[in-house]
């Protein structure tokens, strides 16, 4: 057996905005959870299961955001999910019909058909439609650390011209943490990996031990860190902060050369929302009858042509093995060239939006299945490990302030702040002002205006979800996007001079309470 | 902050909307009423909404009695009672609605402005700053009392970038037209707060300033934007999160650097640990985590 050098910790980061329209079954982007439940969510929860049952011990970090938590957490969205998942169903039995005459397009009907099946009896039976408790399960058992986020996604170095809302994000996102999981978050994904020092002594007091940053977080730290992006370092305000690791993310996320390119992989764009009779799959697209995904897809990448093969289950896992087997021979020369230069073992940080696994890269969670086989029974130099671990093992770090950044295009605030979502700025802002505001005007409310005040808070942390400002310079659902900041600035706003006004509209209030009802246990003192 | 109390109309008046989705109809009625003040302006207006992923046809219309201190858009909703029959229908078949729910039918705008005198900046990049302003209506009543009802004309708004961190300042000219603007600076990684103020465009003897100072913004920092390699940095500073201890190590007495025998700097030592990347541009941009490419949307 080789001696360990080194280790990797690999780092999901699970979120949604938080997408509930009980007014409405009209929108589309609820079905973003329902997508994100069956590609990622269930078979991430499925292939922690086998590895266990396989007696593989391995370790994975998620941070899962409160949004996400809410919603998995929603009685309605279960119950619409188990609905999508009956659609489902019935669309591939017909499927299995429909491709009855080519037996190799009728296997994969089966194979959806199996699959959408699979997951309503995980879903139902095994999770009790609470994949939370399946998730707090892996924490329980010591393979998974699950760390938090903050409240809404909302992008610190936007936000903490406020100090205070960056406060709140990172005290909703602690409380929900502890509400879910029944015990403090030791970590926290800075929304969009969004870093400004301003967010420490916020971070320290709500007891976060440590952040993920970009890369550049740590290579341009001040003073520069010696190890580079291999050992953590602490901040002077006492926040750890662990930065990416750029080789291994190259591997996994290059659109050119990454793995989930591999012809063998099942094509995400081809779908037959958009490729079958239109009467026939129309119970199954928009309400509306536009065309879109439905996740039946029958071919895999192929190659750089409009003439696709179909899928083949098995081709595509001996990619995801090949795969496997490459990202760990990389990752045990990479450890073996820098344990040369380092007096502590190196840690390579492998951070990743949850969702590439399995929603964008279907077989992600099958390739980070068999890399975890393979890291625990193979001959191998090095661990996985979870942060938490890591800096329990060596909690001596150089100290030095870690760069005001973010992951997004060009590593700093360009997506979340451009021509495009800049009109958005102000009133985040104002809003945030006016909330302070509220919150040292009212210190003692009761009744009505607590409520009125505590659903302020919920507004506001609404509408400064990053991902509004992400997708109207992204260019995809941008009405859907600039309505959502436009409702919970709206909202806020029309309470918060009902609540100047001593005249709070007790059916309004009630009304986008049911909306927006993330957050039942909020205090808008958090404010103050 | 406006003493009154009827800046609401800032915003629209949500409508009251009764369905029943056992008739699996829509029944709306209509409300829209602005409150008066006299200090803000608002508009109003009459316009059809498309949601993009939402099919619902809605019509909008709102009555304005008089203006208010903030300007606003307010527009009262209408859902059209055919469309709403589909949603209507999905809902029954839902276990746990209701089946007759009162539900406020709502549509908003943002303000224009909120009538406050501001400038704030945020850093985009280590060298953009992105600016916003705006003069309170009474600021500017003030400032016209003040130097004369042509205040505004006769002067040109400016905005001065001082940079805190190397002490230095600078002054640009913007219009009466913008009310943001996305500005380059030379320096990352300083401390920057910027002003709004304005000068005389001509000499005038109701102004005998060459300057007037309207307000200044939050300060802030940029970011670093490159690897600080400092040829002065000779110690090595360490905590140890548990104990809290600190310790300090020359960078010349650090094992690895020792035993490479040829690595003096950190510099040296980057070069030798990111062996597949170029250390001038250790930060790959176009890395594809950096892009919407893994996101639902």
């Amino acid at each position: 057996m080789q001696q360990k050098k080194g280790y990797v910790s690999f780092v999901l980061h699970a979120h949604l905005p938080f997408i509930h329209h009980p007014e409405s079954d009209d929108y589309l982007e609820e079905s973003w959870l329902y997508e994100a439940i069956s590609e990622t969510y269930i078979p991430l929860l499925t292939n922690f299961q086998k590895l266990v049952d396989e007696g593989v011990n391995f370790r994975i970090t998620m941070s899962m955001t409160p949004p996400l938590l809410s919603m998995l957490d929603n009685k309605l969205l279960q119950r619409k999910y188990i609905k999508y998942l009956k659609r489902m169903i019935e669309l591939s039995e017909k499927e299995i019909k429909r491709t009855s005459n080519d037996e190799r397009l009728n296997r994969l009907a089966h194979y959806y058909f199996d699959r959408y099946s699979n997951d309503l009896h995980i879903f139902k039976e095994v999770y009790g439609c609470n994949l939370i408790q399946g998730f707090k399960h892996f924490q329980d058992i010591g393979v998974l650390e699950i760390i938090t986020c903050g409240a809404t996604h909302g992008y610190f170095p936007i936000l903490y011209v406020n100090e205070k809302t960056v406060k709140a994000q990172i005290a909703v996102g602690v409380q929900t943490y502890e509400k879910y999981f029944g015990r403090k978050p030791r970590g926290i994904w800075l929304p969009e990996c969004g870093y400004v020092p301003e967010a420490d002594k916020y971070l320290k007091e709500f007891g976060i031990d440590y952040i993920i940053t970009e890369s550049h977080g740590i290579l341009y730290a001040d003073p520069t860190p010696i190890y580079g992006t291999f050992a953590p370092i602490v901040s002077p305000e006492g926040v750890i902060a662990f930065g990416r690791d750029i080789e291994s993310s190259r591997q996994v996320w290059s659109s050119i050369n990454g793995y989930p390119g591999d012809y063998n992989y099942r094509e995400f764009y081809r779908d037959i929302g958009y490729e079958a009779d239109y009467d026939y799959i129309k119970p199954y697209i928009a309400h509306n009858g536009v065309r879109v995904h439905t996740g039946i897809k029958y071919y895999r990448i192929t190659g750089d042509t409009e003439f696709k093969d179909y899928y083949n289950v098995q081709w595509a896992k001996d990619s995801a093995e090949k795969q496997a087997g490459h990202f760990f021979d990389s990752r045990s020369s990479q450890i073996e060239h820098l344990s040369n230069y380092m007096e502590t073992p190196p840690i390579i940080l492998c951070p990743y939006d949850a969702e590439l696994y399995g929603h964008w890269w279907y077989e992600g969670p099958y390739w980070l299945y068999i890399l975890f086989k393979k890291i625990y029974y193979d001959d191998c130099n090095f661990e996985l490990i979870t942060p938490s671990e890591y800096i329990d093992k060596y909690p001596n770090m150089q100290i030095s302030s870690p760069c005001r950044s973010s992951w997004g295009a060009n590593g700093y605030s360009e997506v979340w702040l451009n021509p495009t979502n800049d009109y958005a700025h102000r009133h985040l802002h104002v809003a945030g002002d006016r909330m302070c505001e509220l919150a040292n005007l009212y210190p003692d409310a009761k009744g009505l205006k607590k409520k009125a005040l505590n659903q302020c808070a919920r507004e506001l942390l609404l509408a400064q979800s990053s991902d509004w400002l992400f997708i109207i310079t992204n260019g995809t659902m941008v009405d859907y996007a600039k309505k959502r900041i436009k409702d919970h600035i709206g909202r806020f706003t029309k309470l918060y001079y009902q609540i100047k006004d001593d005249n709070i509209d007790e059916e309004f209030l009630k009304d986008i309470s049911k909306k927006d009802c993330i957050f039942p246990e909020i205090d808008y003192h958090i404010y103050q | 902050m406006p003493k009154k109390t009827k800046e609401n109309d800032e915003l629209n008046k949500g409508k009251k909307v009764t369905k029943k989705s056992s008739t699996k109809k829509a029944t709306t009625t209509k409300s829209a009423t602005k409150k008066a003040s006299t200090k803000e302006a608002s508009t109003a207006k009459s316009a059809t909404k498309k949601a993009s992923t939402k099919k619902a046809t809605t019509t909008k219309s709102a009555t304005k009695k008089t203006s208010t201190k903030e300007a606003s858009t307010a527009k009262s909703a209408t859902k059209k009672t055919s469309t709403k029959k589909a949603t209507s229908k999905k809902k029954s078949s839902i276990k746990g609605t209701e089946n007759e729910k009162v539900e406020i039918v709502e549509y908003y705008d943002l303000p224009y402005r909120y009538n406050q005198t501001i400038v704030k900046t945020l850093a985009q990049t280590p060298t953009t700053l992105f600016i916003y302003w705006d003069i309170s209506d009474k600021d500017r009543k003030d400032f016209e009392n003040q130097y004369g009802e042509n205040f505004f004309q006769i002067t040109k708004p400016i905005l001065i970038v001082y940079n805190d961190t190397l002490g230095y300042k600078f002054e640009i000219e913007i219009n009466d037209f913008a009310n943001s603007w996305y500005l380059h600076v030379a320096d990352s990684k300083c401390n920057y707060r910027i002003e709004l103020g304005r000068r005389p465009i001509q000499k005038n003897e109701n102004i005998n300033v060459d300057y007037i100072y309207i307000t200044s913004s939050n300060k802030i920092e940029s970011p670093n934007d490159k690897i600080l390699f400092d040829p002065n940095q000779k110690m090595v500073y360490f905590r140890n999160v548990k104990t809290n201890v600190e310790t300090s190590k020359s960078i010349n007495t650090l094992s690895f650097i020792r035993n490479m025998g040829k690595i003096y700097d950190i510099y040296d030592l980057y070069k030798a640990i990111y062996q597949n990347e170029n250390i001038e541009e250790i930060y790959d941009n176009s890395n594809p985590s950096s892009s919407p490419s893994s996101r639902f949307f």
